[in-house]
């Protein structure tokens, strides 16, 4: 029964990243009968013939001389060799090998938001939950619809002008020397770590908000359940309920959902890489969009949607298969 | 007619609801300055031209002082970003409560293959990572205002239809609703008549809601220089102040009017369907409403939680220890 369910959600999830990658290969093409008309506006100083030969140039390089069916199937057979296409900068770089070049600069910034986010958020939302509707409580509420009406890239303007601007305590824009001559010394890590505290600083103080909440909640769910409570009936000590029963049980979710959440930071953290001007893969992104260079818009895109599909079935599937609790019932 | 009245007893209870009265005062108050922005500016926000007044700090002749690189008046321009605010926010939020709602009750009470149409179109967009799609999209259908508003419509009403489908599918069981179908009630009329007023409250706090959380993401992508380039929008200051050197000269008032704007219009509109949600379901007071705001606003995090778990409904059941025998072990 289980494995059934296994087979179909792996199928299930190609059938997304299937639909998924079919949007993203239609999205550039939606309004234009010509896709070299999108991706290469017409030009207010060129003549009607100029921009004829350019399109037929485009059509060329690109293979958009081909059937619109054509293109798809060769897009998708591009994509099977792990080939996301080809970039329209000058020297036409793969897709791939400018994202790999972004990648690990975009990770420094989630993964260490993530990792400071859920250390600091656990705690706040069990010691919320252990003293559930009083100060420690409301606190916790107040500042969450407090700092959820306070945009992130506002956060990390202030801490830009203050910390960066005023104080002088951290670079307030990244360094480009970062990047250009990183090497895998102490002092060129250390400098990393120097660009990298305000842009994770405005990051991690909604994260932290938010895997609090949710440990929160989820703490108190669990209180609730029954077998808390014969564990409360047997006798047992406060201290090893709240360790043994409860947060043991509470954090399976919040564990689990991590991987899932990655894929929203990154997508969310383009504004903040756009603040600080951090090298990865947002500002990759918006320079991407700023020279309609679709391809590589598209490759991201699939990159982090095949990521989050991943992520999301790892997760059903560690649960389907670990949790003792969840069974695979009828389809009813 | 019982319908207004209803409406209406919901607002004085708003009001006499502490939190709750500040909410309306402070909507009330966003909404006045919107709409008679042109007399309570006391500059042309668009006036570029003031070549003697440019990065003047708070003065009694310029309330938030002016920008360096233009010299506009910012507490003019504050005044006036907030029609943009307004008028993206509130519109999405009252189109994404119609889509969602009809969308939610439709694959909630008709299920099978329109439930599972729906369901699958949910779920894809569930995986797309939502402010690049907003970029990619702008840019194929143009910054226009409409435009706008548009995709963040047709991108807001999934977590809305979800929630709104859970609710359905325990109202379609509801005595109420049993009792109209066997008295021959045709499936519109049901729909109409006896589910939709059943979700109303949902409907009505999660147009608050993410009328709140569509102000946040069109600050950002005004921001990021994406928004409509010819309004003048709280995001879209936040940037010229950045590229015109208000960090570099210490123009604080020129990033904290702006930032300060955006945060009374969420905040006032968050409290508002706050407020809704403990009047319209106060026994869920406390826990259930900051789960809503982390629902409808971007926060990925806990509604994948969420999803996760409603997967479990879908796939099998949750037996709590001790539970005992459920319905499908007998089936």
């Amino acid at each position: 029964m289980k494995y059934t369910y296994v087979i179909k959600r792996i199928l299930y999830s190609i059938f997304v990243f299937a639909i998924v990658i079919t949007l993203n290969f239609f999205i550039p093409r939606i309004g234009v009968d010509d896709p070299a008309e999108r991706y290469y506006p017409p030009q207010g100083n060129m003549s009607e013939i100029e921009y004829e030969i350019i399109k037929q140039v485009t059509r060329q390089q690109y293979g958009f001389h081909v059937s619109t069916w054509q293109q798809y199937m060769n897009y998708l057979e591009g994509l099977s060799r792990g080939d996301l296409g080809t970039s329209f900068r000058p020297g036409s770089p793969s897709v791939s090998s400018l994202i790999l070049g972004r990648l690990p600069w975009t990770l420094v910034l989630s993964v260490s938001t993530m990792i400071i986010g859920l250390i600091i958020g656990v705690l706040f939302g069990v010691i919320a939950a252990v003293k559930r509707g009083r100060w420690q409580d409301t606190m916790l509420l107040n500042a969450s619809t407090i700092m959820i009406a306070l945009p992130s890239f506002f956060i990390a303007l202030i801490l830009s002008f203050y910390l960066g601007f005023e104080l002088e305590i951290f670079p307030a824009y990244t360094d480009p020397n970062m990047v250009t001559q990183f090497s895998w010394t102490l002092e060129s890590i250390r400098r990393v770590a120097q660009n990298a505290a305000l842009p994770v600083l405005s990051m991690v103080v909604g994260s932290v908000i938010s895997y609090a909440q949710g440990t929160r909640n989820a703490v108190i769910a669990v209180t609730n359940e029954d077998f808390v409570l014969t564990a409360r009936a047997k006798g047992l000590k406060q201290g090893t309920i709240r360790y043994k029963h409860i947060l043991r049980n509470s954090m399976l979710p919040i564990v689990t959902s991590l991987g899932m959440s990655i894929s929203g930071l990154i997508g969310g953290q383009v504004v903040i890489e756009q603040v600080f001007n951090w090298n990865g893969m947002g500002t990759l992104f918006l320079e991407a969009n700023n020279s309609n260079d679709y391809p590589l818009m598209m490759g991201i895109m699939i990159l982090l949607s095949g990521f989050t599909i991943f992520a999301i079935l790892i997760t059903d599937l560690v649960y389907v298969l670990l949790d003792p609790r969840v069974t695979v019932g009828d389809k009813r | 007619m019982k319908r207004m009245r209803s409406i209406g007893t919901f607002i004085k209870r708003i009001w006499s609801h502490k939190q709750g009265k500040i909410g309306i005062v402070m909507v009330s108050f966003l909404v006045f300055v919107a709409v008679f922005a042109p007399l309570l500016a006391p500059y042309d926000p668009y006036d570029v031209s003031q070549r003697a007044a440019k990065g003047l700090p708070p003065s009694r002749q310029h309330l938030l002082g002016t920008s360096i690189s233009t010299g506009q008046d910012i507490f003019s321009m504050l005044i006036y970003g907030t029609r943009v605010s307004l008028i993206v926010g509130v519109t999405s939020g009252v189109c994404i409560a119609f889509v969602g709602s009809i969308l939610g009750v439709a694959a909630g009470y008709l299920g099978g293959f329109v439930d599972s149409l729906i369901m699958r179109i949910v779920d894809i967009m569930l995986v797309i990572p939502t402010l690049p799609l907003v970029i990619v999209l702008t840019n194929v259908l143009g910054r226009d205002f409409w435009i706008i508003i548009l995709i963040f419509v047709a991108l807001g009403w999934t977590g809305l239809a979800r929630t709104i489908r859970s609710l359905v599918l325990v109202l379609k069981n509801s005595n109420y609703v049993k009792a109209a179908e066997l008295a021959g009630a045709g499936r519109w009329h049901v729909m109409v008549r006896h589910i939709l007023p059943g979700t109303s409250h949902l409907l009505i706090m999660s147009t608050a809601l993410s009328s709140a959380g569509i102000m946040v993401a069109e600050a950002g992508l005004s921001f990021l220089g994406l928004g409509d380039p010819t309004a003048i929008s709280w995001g879209k200051m936040l940037a010229d102040a950045q590229s015109g050197g208000a960090l570099l000269f210490g123009a604080w008032w020129w990033i904290l009017a702006p930032g300060l704007g955006i945060f009374l219009a969420v905040f006032s509109f968050m409290r508002l369907g706050i407020v809704m949600e403990e009047i319209a379901n106060p026994r869920m007071k406390q826990t259930s409403s900051v789960y809503k705001i982390f629902k409808s606003l971007d926060s990925s995090y806990i509604e994948e939680v969420f999803n996760s778990m409603d997967d479990y409904e879908q796939i099998g059941v949750i037996e709590s220890a001790g539970g005992g025998e459920t319905h499908e072990t007998d089936a």
